[in-house]
C-alpha cells in the first residue's frame, strides 16, 4: 500500500516537472478533440491521412467521428459532440426545427445525386432510348427511367433475362440517410413533371413517390455502404443504386488497382435533371467551429476534389477535367433542379417512414 | 537534448501508470474465454461472429499473427448479433455476421465503422444428387416454388437454421414467403396476415426435418444424419460435400433457384467503444484478411472474393460437377423493410414454424446450492416468462409443449405447462422457482423419463428436444438411457448444457448418441438456455 502511495507521489512530482518544462519552452501541442456524427460518404475523407496532418498542424485538431445518417443524427445523442456533418441543407433545416440556430453552419462540398449501375444495363437502357452520351459522359433520361419502374417492367422485358425481378433503382432509407432522401426529392420533381415540388402539388405526387418507394423493400441506411455493395455484389445483386458522384471519383482515386478491374462495367449516370447534395458542416460549439473553418481551407478544399470527388468552391466547373480520376465524369453540372422546400421534404419523409 | 529528457520523463510517466494499473482489480472481458481465439499480438480484439466463420480460424489466425494483434472471437447466429448490437455490444470490438443487413439494423447506437465484405456466398440448397437429378432440379432455371412443391409432396425432407437465430434461415425463409405469394418484392405486412400464405407457410415449414440455431451446425448435423437437402451457404454445401466424397458418399447439388437467392457479403465492422489503440489494431487485422494473400486461401474455402466468377487457381474448390456455376449471375431477393421483416420473424417463430416440444430436465442436485440454483431458475426465467422471451425472438409457439423434469440422483418431480399460453408458462416457471436441490446426481434416469414422455406424442407434428442441463458428474447409469433410445428408437436430440463441474464427456456421448450439441453454461447459464433454445 505504502508502495502505491510513493508511486503515486513520483507520478505526480513527475508530471510537474514536466509541466514545467513545457510551460518554459512554451511550446506545449495544443491538439483539441473534436467529435462528432458525419455521413458514411465522408468518412474517407476525414480519415485521409493528408487531411489529417492539415486539421493537426494549421488547426491543432484531431477529428474524431461517428458514423450516422443525415437525418438520423439529427435525433441522436448531441451530448459530448461538437460538430455535425450531414450532406444537405435540408437536414440543416431539420436540424434547427429541432434544436433551434447551431453555433455556425456552412456548406463546404457539393456533390450531384446520379446513378450507378453496370455495362449491361447501360446498354439496355440505351436501347429503350433513355441514355444521352457526350463523349464518355452519360446523362438518363429520368422520366422515362421512372415509366418503366412505375408501369412494373421487367428486367428480362428490356433484354436483360439473367436479372431477376423488376426494374427499379436501390437507394438508401429516405428517411434516415441523405442520398435516399435527395433521390427521394428528385423522383418527386420528376413526377411534378420536371419542376420542383411544391405544397401546392404534393398531394398528387405524393400516392405515386409512395408507390415507387414502397416497391424498395430493405433500404440501407448508409450511401457508402450502398455504394460498397454496389461494387462488391455485382449487377445481379445491385443492377441500379442511387449515390453521390463523388462515391466513384473517390474510390478511383484512393483505389486505382481495385477501380482498374471495374472500370470496364461499371458506368455513372448524370439523371436529367439531378440535384445537389450539400454538404453542410454544422458547428455545435467553438471546437466544431474550429473545424468548419478548417474544411473551408483552401488546401482541404484542393485535397477533398482531388481525392474524394467533392466539388467545392461555388458549385465550379472542372477546369481540367483530364486530371479526373474516374471516366464519366462530366465538365460541369447544369441540369440542376433545386430541391423542394424544407417543410415538403419534412411531409416526404414523413410519409416514405 | 530537451526533447530526450522529456521522453525520457513520459516514459517514465507511462511505466509507472502501467504498474499502477497492474495493481488494480481486472475490469473487462479479459478473463472469459472465447469459443476461438488466435495470434499473440499486444493488442486484443474480440469479434462476435456468425458461425459460418468456423471454417475461416486457420486463416484468421495466420492473419491475427501477421497483424500483430490478438483475436478472440465468440460465434452467433446473424440475428443474435444483431439484436446484441442493439444493446451497445459492450463486450466487442468487432461484429462479423453473415449479411449487412443485421449490422444496420442492429446498430441503432452508431457504434459501427470500417464495415467491409470480408467474402461473399450465395444462400442455396443443396439437394442429394439422385434426387436432385430424379426431381429434374439438375439442368435449367428452378424456382424456389417447384422445390417447395418436392417438399410439400413428400418427396423431399430438408432441413433449414433458425430463422430467427441465423442468417440463411432468414433469408431462405423469406424467400419462402415471396414464392408463396407468387410475388418478387415489397413484402407487406398485410401479406404476412393473409390467410392463405400462412396456412402454406405453416404446411411447408412443417417439413423441416430438424432446425438448428446455426449454419455450421446444420451442416455438421446434415452430415451425420439422414436428410434429403439443407438450405445453406454456397460454401458450407462445398464444405460438406468435401467430406461426403471423402468419405465415398453421394455429394449435393446447389440448386440456385432464380426467384429465392440471397447473397450473404460477411462483412467485418469495428465497434466503436472509444479505444484508439482497438481501432488501429482491428484496422491492422482488417487490411490483412482483405490482402491478396489471405483473399486467395478464402476463396480456397469455397467463398467467393469477387461477384464476377473465381480465379484460376481456385476454380476446382467450385466443382461443376456438384452443379455449382460462376459464371451464374447471382440476383438475390429484395429483403423487406426492417418492420415488415421483423414481423416476418416473429410469426415465425410464435405462428408458422413446427411447435416445439421441450422436455427440460433440470439438475436440482445438493451441488446447485445457491449461486447455481439461482442462475438456473434465472434462465428459466428467461426462456418461459414470455415478456423476457421476446426480446431475443425466444417466444413459446402455438401448440408448443413444454415438460420439466427436475432431478438429483432420482426424478423428483415432473411438471407440464397447462398449454402454450403465457399463463401457463409462467405458472411451469413458478412451480420450478418453488424446488430447492438436495442429494447426488444421475442425468441418465431423467432423460430416459424424457424420451418416454415424448413417446406419447405424435413427433410428427413437433420439433422435439431433451435439453438436459447438470454441473455434476452423473452416476454411470448410461445403460438406463440406452434402453430407453432403443426401446423409443426415436430421433430426439438431447440438447445439454453444462454447469459447474459437469463432466463434458458424459454429455458429448449422450450428443453423439442422439444428433444433440453440447452448450458451455459455465460462464452464462441464461445464455446457454437461450443458445439451446435457439435450436428448437
Amino acid at each position: 500500500m505504502k508502495k502505491k502511495i510513493a508511486g503515486l507521489m513520483l507520478l505526480v512530482v513527475l508530471m510537474a516537472v514536466i509541466g514545467g518544462i513545457y510551460f518554459v519552452t512554451g511550446n506545449a501541442p495544443q491538439i483539441v478533440n473534436v467529435d462528432g456524427y458525419v455521413g458514411g460518404e465522408k468518412i474517407e475523407l476525414l480519415e485521409d491521412e493528408e487531411i489529417r496532418s492539415v486539421f493537426e498542424e494549421k488547426y491543432g485538431l484531431n477529428v474524431d467521428y461517428s458514423r450516422a445518417g443525415s437525418l438520423d443524427m439529427m435525433t441522436a445523442d448531441l451530448s459530448g459532440r461538437d460538430y455535425l456533418f450531414p450532406s444537405s441543407s435540408i437536414a440543416l433545416e431539420y436540424y434547427e426545427d429541432l434544436h433551434g440556430s447551431p453555433v455556425q453552419s456552412e456548406i463546404v462540398l457539393n456533390t450531384p445525386i446520379v446513378l450507378y449501375t453496370h455495362q449491361i444495363v447501360l446498354d439496355a437502357f440505351e436501347n429503350q432510348g433513355l441514355i444521352t452520351t457526350d463523349g464518355d459522359v452519360h446523362y438518363i433520361d429520368m422520366a422515362g427511367l421512372l415509366e418503366l419502374i412505375q408501369n412494373g417492367t421487367q428486367w428480362s422485358d428490356i433484354g436483360l433475362s439473367k436479372l431477376y425481378g423488376r426494374v427499379s433503382v436501390d437507394t438508401t432509407d429516405p428517411s434516415r440517410s441523405n442520398s435516399g432522401n435527395m433521390f427521394a426529392a428528385l423522383v418527386a420533381n420528376v413526377l411534378n413533371g420536371g419542376q420542383t415540388l411544391t405544397e401546392a402539388d404534393l398531394d398528387t405526387i405524393l400516392p405515386e413517390l409512395q408507390d415507387i418507394f414502397g416497391k424498395l423493400g430493405y433500404m440501407e441506411t448508409s450511401s457508402s455502404d450502398l455504394f460498397s455493395q454496389f461494387l462488391r455484389m455485382g449487377v445481379g445483386a445491385e443492377p441500379l443504386i442511387a449515390g453521390y458522384e463523388s462515391q466513384l471519383i473517390e474510390y478511383a482515386a484512393l483505389y486505382p488497382d481495385e477501380y482498374d478491374r471495374i472500370r470496364d462495367d461499371v458506368v455513372m449516370l448524370y439523371p436529367t435533371p439531378t440535384v445537389w447534395s450539400a454538404h453542410v458542416m454544422i458547428a455545435l460549439d467553438e471546437n466544431g467551429q474550429i473545424l468548419l473553418n478548417a474544411m473551408q481551407d483552401e488546401e482541404i478544399q484542393d485535397i477533398a476534389w482531388k481525392k474524394h470527388g467533392f466539388r467545392t468552391g461555388n458549385y465550379g466547373d472542372i477546369a481540367d477535367s483530364g486530371t479526373i480520376p474516374a471516366d464519366g465524369v462530366a465538365a460541369s453540372i447544369t441540369q440542376v433542379a433545386q430541391v423542394p422546400s424544407y417543410d415538403v421534404m419534412k411531409v416526404i419523409i414523413e410519409q416514405l417512414e | 537534448m530537451k526533447k530526450r529528457i522529456i521522453s525520457f520523463l513520459i516514459c517514465c510517466c507511462t511505466m509507472l501508470t502501467v504498474s499502477a494499473c497492474g495493481v488494480m482489480p481486472e475490469t473487462g472481458g479479459g478473463g472469459e474465454s472465447a469459443d476461438f481465439s488466435a495470434g499473440r499480438g499486444g493488442t486484443e480484439i474480440r469479434i462476435l461472429s456468425g458461425s459460418e466463420n468456423q471454417e475461416l480460424e486457420e486463416i484468421i489466425g495466420d492473419c491475427a499473427d501477421e497483424a500483430g494483434v490478438r483475436v478472440e472471437i465468440d460465434y452467433k447466429g446473424s440475428v443474435d448479433i444483431m439484436r446484441t448490437l442493439q444493446k451497445g455490444a459492450e463486450e466487442y470490438d468487432a461484429v462479423w455476421p453473415a449479411s449487412s443487413i443485421w449490422i444496420s439494423m442492429g446498430d441503432e447506437q452508431h457504434l459501427v465503422k470500417h464495415s467491409e465484405s470480408i467474402s461473399i456466398t450465395p444462400v442455396v440448397f443443396g439437394i442429394r444428387q439422385s434426387l436432385a437429378r430424379e426431381l429434374g432440379f439438375t439442368g435449367g432455371d428452378v424456382s424456389v416454388k417447384e422445390i417447395l412443391d418436392a417438399i410439400s409432396s413428400g418427396k423431399m425432407t430438408f432441413c433449414m437454421t433458425s430463422a430467427t437465430q441465423s442468417n440463411s434461415g432468414a433469408s431462405a425463409y423469406i424467400g419462402f414467403l415471396y414464392a408463396l405469394l407468387g410475388k418478387q418484392d415489397g413484402l407487406t405486412e398485410a401479406d404476412l396476415q393473409d390467410k392463405q400464405l400462412q396456412e402454406e407457410i405453416r404446411t411447408l415449414l412443417g417439413g423441416v426435418d430438424r432446425s438448428s440455431g446455426s449454419s455450421d451446425w446444420l451442416k455438421d448435423m446434415f452430415l451425420e444424419g439422414d436428410y434429403d437437402a439443407m438450405v445453406n451457404y454456397e460454401c458450407l454445401i462445398i464444405d460438406a460435400n468435401e467430406q461426403l466424397t471423402a468419405e465415398g458418399k453421394e455429394p449435393l447439388q446447389v440448386v440456385y433457384p432464380y426467384d429465392g437467392l440471397s447473397i450473404a457479403d460477411s462483412p467485418l465492422g469495428y465497434v466503436d467503444h472509444g479505444d484508439d489503440g482497438k481501432e488501429e489494431a482491428f484496422l491492422t487485422f482488417q487490411e490483412t484478411l482483405l490482402g491478396s494473400e489471405s483473399q486467395q486461401a478464402i476463396e480456397a474455402t469455397g467463398r467467393r472474393i469477387t461477384a464476377n466468377g473465381v480465379s484460376e487457381e481456385n476454380r476446382e474448390v467450385f466443382n461443376p460437377d456438384w452443379g455449382i456455376d460462376t459464371e451464374r449471375i447471382l440476383s438475390p431477393i429484395q429483403m423487406p423493410g426492417a418492420d415488415v421483416l421483423l414481423e416476418a420473424l416473429n410469426l415465425y417463430q410464435t405462428n408458422f414454424k413446427k411447435p416445439s416440444l421441450n422436455i427440460y430436465c433440470l439438475d436440482f442436485s445438493g451441488s446447485m446450492s445457491g449461486e447455481g440454483i439461482s442462475q438456473l431458475k434465472d434462465a428459466m426465467s428467461q426462456i418461459l416468462i414470455q415478456e423476457n422471451a421476446e426480446k431475443n425472438l425466444l417466444q413459446a409457439n402455438e401448440g408448443e409443449v413444454d415438460i420439466a423434469i427436475l432431478f438429483d440422483d432420482r426424478i423428483t418431480d415432473v411438471l407440464y405447462a397447462e398449454d402454450d399460453s403465457d399463463e401457463a408458462l409462467r405458472d411451469l416457471y413458478d412451480q420450478i422457482a418453488e424446488h430447492e436441490p438436495g442429494g447426488g446426481t444421475d442425468i441418465y434416469g431423467p432423460a430416459a423419463e424424457a424420451y418416454k414422455i415424448a413417446s406419447q406424442y405424435d413427433l410428427s407434428q413437433y420439433t422435439p428436444a431433451v435439453i438436459l442441463m447438470t454441473d455434476g458428474q452423473s452416476m454411470n447409469n448410461q445403460y438406463e438411457f440406452e434402453d430407453a433410445v432403443s426401446g423409443y428408437g426415436a430421433d430426439i436430440p438431447v440438447f445439454s448444457i453444462t454447469f459447474g463441474d459437469a463432466d463434458p464427456s458424459q454429455l458429448e456421448e449422450l450428443a453423439e448418441m442422439t444428433g444433440g450439441r453440447v452448450f458451455d453454461g459455465t460462464q452464462d447459464l441464461t445464455e446457454a438456455f437461450r443458445n439451446v433454445k435457439g435450436y428448437n
